[in-house]
């Protein structure tokens, strides 16, 4: 199988991953809650992992919390964060992730709309946006539908200016960008560890700058007569036992993009996504795409269900991602919410062979069209 | 001999301060607080030699780590709180 669904979860993962959670599974209990060799492996384990993200975020260890996956991370940041009534501001691409949050907080939600890949323009509509009721501004670094980039870390200097906390979703941009969440301003950074970080799924981590509140209370194996959660960070967040074999893939992961050149595998796949634009436009597909692009393209064939469209792929043995993608606000902004797009997003271990094969489907397929 | 117990309220900290008393050469060993000095329940350790106590508190403070108390184990096994 060809696989071009990396925005969903990455598949392909370097080897030492899997064996890092088989390796905990067999050798690690539970951190943070005896004494004896095995909890000890344990929290060795979840420290080294914790410690690597720390450093590949530009944070200190114990900004690092274990998640589940970046939708738990945005739960709590807007947790924390909102109040029923008040005003948040947030791109027109946001995921279901951060919309579904804020509607079932009761938020007044203001999305900014602008031309995707104008980073100026979405600048300029937060800008507008802010006001004195502002709560809080929401913005992803990368569209999972799109690959459009907007510009955080201008956003988290006019956040600051203006005294207003900053949520940013790096869900499609960890791995692949440089996430630096103290120079945006960032009070809270939520990514998944199963996409670009090469994690297994289940996995997922939010970088604090601010004090959380918790979602989940019960033990962490500290301070255990008081019955109100720890003040202190990771323990906050990481109520119950933590998923130590995830953990444990995940630092795998890290491990192995921290001895990657950053702009090399970025050069890579920035290489590869003009090459499937290019071929895609000669064969007469819509293609979304501009300057700043990362990782994903939205394409449509034209006459073309999106979603018989990459069950024709599936059928080929490639592996794409139909619909609106858990995103209908991002597909309201572009203005294909009826429709949806097919999409094709790509790895560090994705190669040209791939979007040769990718192509050569969609001649076979569009005389389907 | 690690007779100097720094308690920490959890794991991470006690990790962080472990690796910053390691990287400044001073001997420390993490273990879980014994019960008579883990004032709120369940809380971490760093033992250190008593001679290298007033240099595992300043480097823990430079490292962020916050203790909640200094020990000194005695000879039977009991502690004092040390002041350092």
């Amino acid at each position: 199988m060809i696989y071009l669904d990396n925005a969903a979860t990455s598949l392909q993962k370097p080897p030492q991953v899997a064996q890092a959670v088989l390796r905990a599974m067999q050798t690690c209990a539970n951190p943070g809650r005896g004494g004896h060799a095995s909890a000890a492996r344990a929290e060795e384990t979840v420290y080294r992992t914790r410690s690597l993200a720390a450093r590949y975020f530009g944070l200190e260890p114990e900004q690092v919390c274990f998640t589940a996956n970046a939708t738990e991370g945005l739960n709590i940041a807007l947790r924390t964060l909102i109040q029923p009534g008040d005003r948040v501001v947030i791109s027109g691409l946001e995921h279901n992730a951060v919309t579904r949050t804020l509607a079932a907080l009761g938020a007044e939600i203001e999305a900014v709309k602008a031309p995707l890949f104008d980073q100026d323009a979405w600048l300029s509509g937060f800008a507008a946006a802010l006001s004195p009721q502002t709560r809080a501004v929401v913005c992803l670094h990368v569209s999972n539908v799109f690959g459009a980039q907007l510009p955080v870390a201008e956003l988290g200097a006019l956040c600051d200016a203006q005294g207003v906390p900053f949520v940013v979703d790096a869900s499609q941009s960890a791995g692949l960008l440089p996430v630096r969440p103290s120079d945006w301003n960032a009070a809270f950074t939520a990514m998944p560890g199963h996409k670009g970080l090469l994690g297994p799924q289940g996995t997922g981590l939010l970088l604090c700058r601010t004090q959380p509140a918790p979602i989940r209370y019960g033990g962490t194996g500290s301070r255990s007569r008081d019955q109100t959660m720890p003040e202190d960070l990771p323990d906050r967040l990481e109520a119950g036992t933590l998923n130590v074999p995830g953990i444990a893939g995940l630092g795998a992961g890290l491990a192995f993009l921290g001895a990657q050149d950053p702009a090399g595998l970025l050069g890579r796949e920035r290489e590869l996504l003009r090459y499937a634009r290019a071929g895609l436009e000669q064969l007469g597909a819509r293609v979304w795409s501009g300057p700043g692009q990362v990782g994903v393209l939205s394409f449509q064939l034209p006459g073309k269900d999106c979603e018989e469209t990459a069950a024709a792929y599936a059928d080929r043995g490639i592996a794409l991602r139909a619909g609106l993608h858990c995103a209908p606000l991002a597909h309201q902004t572009a203005g294909t919410l009826t429709e949806g797009t097919v999409r094709l997003s790509l790895s560090v271990f994705s190669q040209q062979s791939d979007i040769t094969a990718f192509l050569n489907a969609t001649k076979r397929i569009l005389p389907l069209a | 001999m690690l007779d100097m117990y720094f308690t920490v309220r959890s794991v991470t900290p006690a990790q962080k301060g472990r690796d910053a008393l390691n990287r400044a050469g001073v001997r420390c060993r993490m273990l879980r607080a014994p019960r008579a000095i883990a004032q709120n329940g369940c809380a971490y350790a760093l033992a250190v030699r008593a001679v290298d106590g007033q240099d595992a508190a300043l480097l823990l403070d430079r490292a962020g780590v916050e203790t909640e108390g200094a020990w000194q184990r005695l000879q039977d096994g009991s502690f004092m709180r040390a002041w350092v």
